[in-house]
């Protein structure tokens, strides 16, 4: 056997002697197991319920009666945002953002009844998903495992006496790396088993998967290799540890925490009171039209009695409110879009700003990279969103449309005692509407949007094994 | 006082403990000084809503003022809520950060309008806030095992302990000088930040000494922990390592583990059913005949029984009727509602008395009235001001009073300092 098989067995014996150590490992193993059975069951669950309360509100959509269509925009409808089959390794943003929308004419919305303003204070702690633990806790247990590797040889001397046995000092590095990296994989096989386990959900994606392994494998790999540097570059195990600790406090704890902060202060959003107070302001000074005297409007309709060859709405062989209510839409819809854009602008550019300092924690990177493939981070509840708003627009201006073409404009003005009747049109149009699908983006672009928190991930990894060559040097000089 | 002045030269002497102590205090003035800004954002927001209401209002005003109908005032005015943070809020932002603190209603059904949200970045709020309860929570215990878990092993390594047993007010009282003196060197890199930003903040004196008390257990508990470890003489690696797998599995595998389960085990019947069904029954009253909805409306206000009878066209009356009606109609799924979440927090702070992470979390954000129990306060608020609203134009409505321009300045105001 080569002396870096005979080092990294070695090790892996002193390791397995450690009963706290084996205590540690398994209890890390459970614990994956446990957040991969109840990370797979919520999602599960929460995409059943969210499939029947969609199906629910489909039904009772299309169960209306005859109505006035324009009674329809108001009634609106309810949709879910539909969870992937990765939400189940990382859930990401999912209880934070609200997940069930009410869509109707004139307004836009907020999701609401997200997890997180329906569960207890704990959720803030965290939440236990076989994402968190690979993030988390398996760099600690990775420390804990590791962290004398090289500087109890150092501190005991036996450094020297392994070296006068004819090992190299890269031969020791190595077959340290390898043993603590054989633990490193052992601790995170469960969760990839458990990610292989979702791959046989439908819907699951090949690239994405490999992307979050991929980022997992190297975010191991890279705590791997820093307990090694560190345990080669301090003279005792005791500061190797206390160290580790700091590196991963900083890492994993603060840096998340400080990032977001930091970020909300730079970019402020503007609150719904004021985008409401200022998306109502630009609407009166577009076109209103409530107002008999709006100029907009007053144009509008000029122009459309021209088309027609017409000298008053009466004669126009369309329903003139109907016209209008299109017409309204189209700028209500276009100013709430562009505060609606400006919003997600600002914060794409906070995300940006904590992804910038994911270049000092691995962790952001990594977190970040594992919510882009898996689709759970707040671009995939934009995507959400845009598609959404363009259901959302389509049904209004159909049923506007239904009011201008089979609503006459002398009915919907009437209020005789038979009037209620013939605004009314059939309920057979509200089978005819099309549901919401939600369009869930292909597995490439979900793995390109991983890209950059790989590179990252890598990046660093490639830079800690550089100095741990260099670290490696001059181990056992001292 | 000799002894402990000589054991503070030896302590400040050491360079893993100052620069401990220092970080710990830097990293307390950080998390203070963001939520002092956060909370001065927030009541910045709040101090903008007169002026961006007062154009919004006065726009409605100008619109309305054509017809002088009670009812398009009622359906196209806006009336701002808000919960302003309490004097501690800073300390720990808790559930502000997610739920809304500025809400507007109108008087139409309100079980449509009092569970939006406002604006926030989930992927900023997923990691949780950078704030004084963090610090206390998740960080502090970590210096107390930096500075704790040698405390005794570090002499025995290195050869000294026999001699300080046999000094003279050695033993015993050396250990307890020297755990006393790290106590108190923690607690006010903590508590003295702490002290000062609530009393700049305009805290109560009795908040201030009760965060204090809890800062001082929690650090106590962590503390004690260790010397438990200690006494097992292990190395002082093996301490740090049993110290810092306790603080995982205390702070952060634990909690988790009980909000799944927590979650499992009491359901919560999903707002958007309740949303949903008020939707179905407010929609519902365009077909069915508009004497149904009155009548059951009357029988719950007989006070604007004797209003004239609906003519052949469109009256708000019926229209906030039906609304009113809808609300009424899920009240009983709203209440169940509500008593799932509180159970869940119930839960939650149930387990604070065992698991001191938690109790700590649970207590600072009640202090604080960032927790459940204010967001529950604050959405009664919004009940209350909600049905003086309806009653304010239901007195216009109902007896076909017209609706001025004055009497937009008439209508009830939302007042936050009745908080209970």
């Amino acid at each position: 056997m080569s002396a870096v098989g005979l080092i990294a067995r070695d090790e892996i014996r002193l390791m397995t002697r450690n009963r706290v150590a084996i205590i540690a490992f398994v209890l890390v193993v459970l614990l994956t197991l446990v957040a991969v059975a109840s990370s797979w069951a919520h999602q599960r669950g929460i995409a059943e319920l969210r499939a029947r309360q969609a199906e629910a509100a489909e039904t009772a959509f299309k169960a209306q009666p005859d109505r006035h269509p324009h009674r329809v925009v108001h009634y609106g409808t309810f949709i879910f945002r539909p969870l992937g089959p990765l939400a189940a390794f990382d859930p990401g943003v999912d209880a934070f953002t609200g997940n069930s929308m009410f869509l109707e004419g004139h307004r836009q919305n907020s999701a609401n009844f997200g997890d997180v303003r329906q569960s207890s204070l704990l959720v803030r702690f965290g939440q236990l998903t076989p994402a968190f633990v690979l993030q988390v806790v398996a760099p600690l247990l990775l420390i804990f495992l590791g962290y004398g590797a090289l500087a109890r040889e150092t501190e005991r001397g036996t450094v020297r006496v392994l070296m006068l046995q004819g090992a190299g000092r890269g031969q020791i590095v190595r077959g340290k790396l390898l043993a603590l990296g054989a633990a490193a994989l052992l601790a995170g096989l469960p969760a990839m088993i458990g990610l292989a386990a979702i791959s046989g959900q439908p819907g699951a994606l090949a690239w994405p998967m490999l992307a979050i392994a991929l980022g997992y494998a190297g975010y191991l790999a890279l705590w791997t290799v820093l307990i090694l540097l560190v345990s080669a570059s301090v003279r005792r195990s005791r500061d190797a540890l206390l160290a580790l600790v700091a590196v991963w406090a900083v890492a994993v704890v603060l840096l998340p925490r400080v990032a977001p902060d930091l970020a909300s202060a730079a970019v402020p959003l503007t609150n719904r009171l004021q985008t409401e107070v200022a998306v109502a302001r630009d609407l009166r000074t577009m076109g209103d039209s409530h107002n008999p005297d709006d100029p907009h409007f007053a144009q509008f309709k000029r122009a459309l009695l021209a088309r027609y060859g017409v000298a008053k709405v009466e004669d126009l062989p369309i329903n003139y409110k109907g016209a209008v209510g299109i017409e309204g839409e189209r700028l209500t819809s276009a100013v709430h879009g562009r505060y609606a854009t400006a919003n997600h602008v600002a914060q794409a550019r906070q995300n940006a700003l904590v992804d910038a300092v994911g270049l000092l924690s691995p962790t952001i990177a990594l977190r970040s990279l594992s919510m882009a493939a898996a689709g759970t981070d707040l671009a995939g509840h934009q995507r959400f969103l845009e598609q959404a708003e363009a259901y959302r627009y389509a049904l209004v201006q159909r049923l506007n449309r239904m009011q201008m073409e089979d609503v006459s404009y002398a009915d919907d003005g009437a209020t005789d005692a038979g009037a209620d009747r013939r605004k009314r049109v059939s309920a057979r149009n509200w089978q005819a509407m099309p549901d919401f699908r939600f369009i869930a983006p292909d597995g490439r672009t979900l793995a390109a949007a991983a890209l950059p928190g790989l590179a990252i991930v890598f990046a660093w990894l490639a830079g800690a094994l550089i100095l741990l060559m260099v670290a490696s040097r001059r181990l056992g000089a001292r | 006082m000799g002894l402990f002045r000589y054991e503070l030269r030896l302590l400040l002497r050491q360079r893993l403990t100052v620069g401990a102590l220092a970080l710990l205090a830097l990293l307390t003035v950080a998390a203070l000084a963001m939520g002092m800004a956060e909370v001065a954002r927030q009541r910045a927001a709040i101090a903008a809503i007169p002026a961006a209401q007062a154009e919004d209002i006065g726009a409605v005003a100008d619109y309305v003022d054509h017809t002088r109908d009670a009812g398009s005032a009622a359906y196209y005015s806006f009336h701002p809520t808000w919960d302003a943070p309490a004097p501690l809020a800073f300390a720990t932002l808790g559930m502000r950060d997610v739920s809304p603190y500025i809400l507007r209603v109108r008087a139409l059904g309100l079980e449509a309008q009092i569970y939006d949200g406002d604006t926030f970045n989930p992927e900023l709020a997923l990691p949780g806030r950078f704030d004084f309860a963090f610090v206390l929570v998740f960080l502090a215990p970590l210096f107390v095992i930096a500075l704790f878990h040698d405390l005794r092993s570090a002499e025995r390594e290195a050869g000294r302990q026999r001699m300080l047993d046999a000094l003279p007010n050695g033993g015993r009282a050396l250990w307890r000088r020297r755990t006393l003196l790290r106590f108190l060197l923690t607690w006010g890199a903590l508590g003295i930040p702490f002290g000062i930003a609530a009393i700049f903040a305009g805290v109560a004196v009795a908040p201030i000494l009760i965060v204090l008390a809890v800062i001082a257990a929690y650090l106590l508990f962590w503390i004690a922990l260790a010397a438990l470890v200690g006494r097992l003489r292990w190395s002082s690696v093996a301490n740090a390592a049993a110290l810092a797998a306790a603080w995982l599995v205390l702070v952060l595998i634990v909690p988790t583990l009980c909000n799944v389960a927590i979650n499992a085990a009491i359901p919560v019947n999903q707002g958007a059913e309740i949303a949903m069904a008020q939707r179905e029954a407010v929609n519902g009253a365009w077909d069915v005949p508009r004497e149904a909805t009155m009548r059951r409306f009357y029988a719950r206000h007989p006070e604007w029984a004797d209003s004239a009878p609906l003519g052949p066209e469109f009256h708000y009356k019926w229209y906030l009727a039906f609304h009113e009606n809808g609300d009424e109609s899920v009240a009983p799924a709203v209440r169940a509602y509500r008593r799932g979440l509180e159970a869940r927090d119930a839960a939650a702070r149930a387990l604070g008395w065992v698991l001191p992470s938690v109790g700590v979390q649970a207590l600072l954000t009640r202090i604080a009235h960032t927790d459940l129990t204010a967001q529950l306060a604050y959405q009664d608020r919004i009940r209350a001001f909600h049905h003086r609203l309806r009653t304010f134009y239901y007195g216009y409505l109902f007896r076909d009073r017209p609706f001025g321009k004055t009497d937009f300045d008439r209508a009830p105001r939302f007042d936050d300092r009745d908080r209970g």
